[in-house]
């Protein structure tokens, strides 16, 4: 029941961090923390003691960790990293013709 | 005196509830005892009979061929998951070299001190040597082709910093980046257009038990599609970091 | 091993705190890497040692490196030089 507090926690600090911050870069920041928090609580469910999932040699061991979570968590970190690095040239592109990154600053200019 | 002490703290608390720190934090509150006594109910994991993860366990071994069992599941069970997440790396790559690229000359840095750049030029070759031995022995040992991957495109990011962009220009040219990222991502589906002629269906795993059961050539095409799967990881992050890195400001 | 347990969770809860709080950016992308290191040893502790890998490398080494990139492009100071042929 302790990861259930964790990832509660963990995932409104994140969006508390979007919605609340001015600057763009503790945006993304806020998406990183809300991403790690649900890919925390996926592998803590799955735990009920056991070893790792590599049979060596082929011998079978009853109690071996569910390895099908590991799988789609490895597909995620890696697509988080790839929208994390689309979103920072973004914002480095809007540094380069609106020579600032504060989002009221940024909301005046549509006017 | 007592008058004006409670006219202050009404309009104090007033002040405090119409910020929108405060609205904000009475919603989150909501949702998170929402999710929380949603969450509450997920009973605890065990292995049910006749799933998935039953049957990967049980005769993962025979039928794939490697003793890892996440390796057998991103790259022959699902193997078609694995070409859509290089699929998104490359898109990812061409958008950011689309938006930052530059007409004018770029500006190159000089690199740090003497002693750095002689302790990483006896430091980059493990580094590689342990990036290879991290792609090729994906399933036998925790690994595989993304983790390798990455580890190969942190020699580039070295290069850059250490030595100094114009450094990294030269030796590593973007055309050559370029070629190792497709020539990964063509590797991998001709891999799978070879298991379409030889077992039937796209990706299928071809003579998975031929050679011994923990060598290092066995299990199949796995190691192959673990070696383009790296190439194309690595060349895609040494570019997006190449470019993010680019000034073109005229120093005064 | 639980008292480990308990540990990490706590050193991640602290440093995810301190990284929303600063007002700097350098001082959160800081206290962002030492959540990614805490997350990587949580993950050993629940026997997964494919995830703790690239955890490892993507999320303690190349966004680490990415966000130093985007404040050294965007620190004001110097003005960027765009040319005429680029409006």
């Amino acid at each position: 029941m302790l990861y259930n507090f964790v990832f509660v926690l963990l995932f409104m600090l994140g969006f508390y961090t979007i919605l609340i911050k001015k600057n763009l870069i503790k945006m993304v920041i806020g998406l990183n923390i809300m991403e790690a928090a649900v890919f925390f609580w996926v592998i803590a469910v799955n735990y009920r003691g056991g070893v790792i999932p590599i049979l060596k040699n082929g011998v079978e061991v009853v109690d071996v960790v569910n390895p099908v979570p590991q799988a789609l968590i490895l597909t995620g970190i890696v697509i988080g990293a790839s929208t994390t690095a689309f979103l920072l040239t973004l914002i480095i592109e809007i540094n380069k013709y609106a020579n600032s990154i504060n989002m009221d600053f940024l909301k005046g200019l549509r006017d | 005196m007592k008058g004006i002490n409670t006219l202050i703290n009404k309009k104090s608390l007033y002040n405090l509830l119409k910020k929108r720190e405060f609205h904000v934090s009475f919603v989150l509150l909501l949702l998170s005892v929402f999710l929380f006594s949603n969450f509450y109910y997920v009973p605890e994991q065990e292995i049910f009979s006749n799933s998935t993860a039953e049957h990967i366990i049980n005769s993962g071994v025979k039928e794939t061929g490697s003793l890892n069992l996440v390796t057998a599941i991103l790259y022959d069970y699902r193997a078609f998951d694995s070409l859509g997440e290089s699929t998104v790396i490359f898109a990812a790559v061409s958008a950011i070299v689309l938006i930052l690229s530059f007409k004018t000359l770029p500006v190159s840095s000089k690199g740090l001190s003497f002693i750095v750049k002689r302790t990483f030029g006896i430091l980059t070759p493990f580094v590689f040597l342990y990036a290879v031995y991290v792609i090729t022995h994906g399933h036998l040992s925790p690994g595989g082709g993304f983790q390798g991957g990455v580890v190969l495109g942190t020699i580039s990011i070295i290069f850059s910093i250490v030595y100094g962009s114009a450094y990294d220009y030269e030796n590593y040219s973007p055309k050559a980046k370029t070629i190792l990222e497709t020539g990964g991502a063509l590797l991998f589906v001709f891999l799978g257009g070879l298991g379409f002629i030889i077992g039937g269906y796209f990706l299928s795993n071809f003579n998975p038990t031929r050679s011994g059961l923990g060598t290092l050539i066995s299990a199949g095409s796995i190691p192959y599609i673990n070696i383009g799967i790296g190439f194309k990881v690595g060349a895609g992050l040494a570019i997006i970091f190449y470019t993010m890195i680019q000034k073109t400001y005229v120093e005064e | 091993m639980i008292i480990l347990e308990y540990l990490l969770i706590f050193l991640m809860l602290i440093s995810a705190f301190l990284a929303v709080i600063f007002q700097e950016e350098l001082i959160s992308i800081i206290c962002l890497s030492v959540f990614s290191v805490s997350l990587t040893a949580l993950y050993l502790v629940y026997k997964a040692p494919d995830v703790a890998l690239a955890e490892a490398v993507i999320g303690a080494g190349l966004n680490t490196a990415l966000f130093m990139t985007a404040i050294s492009q965007v620190r004001s100071g110097k003005k960027h030089y765009i040319s005429e042929e680029d409006k």
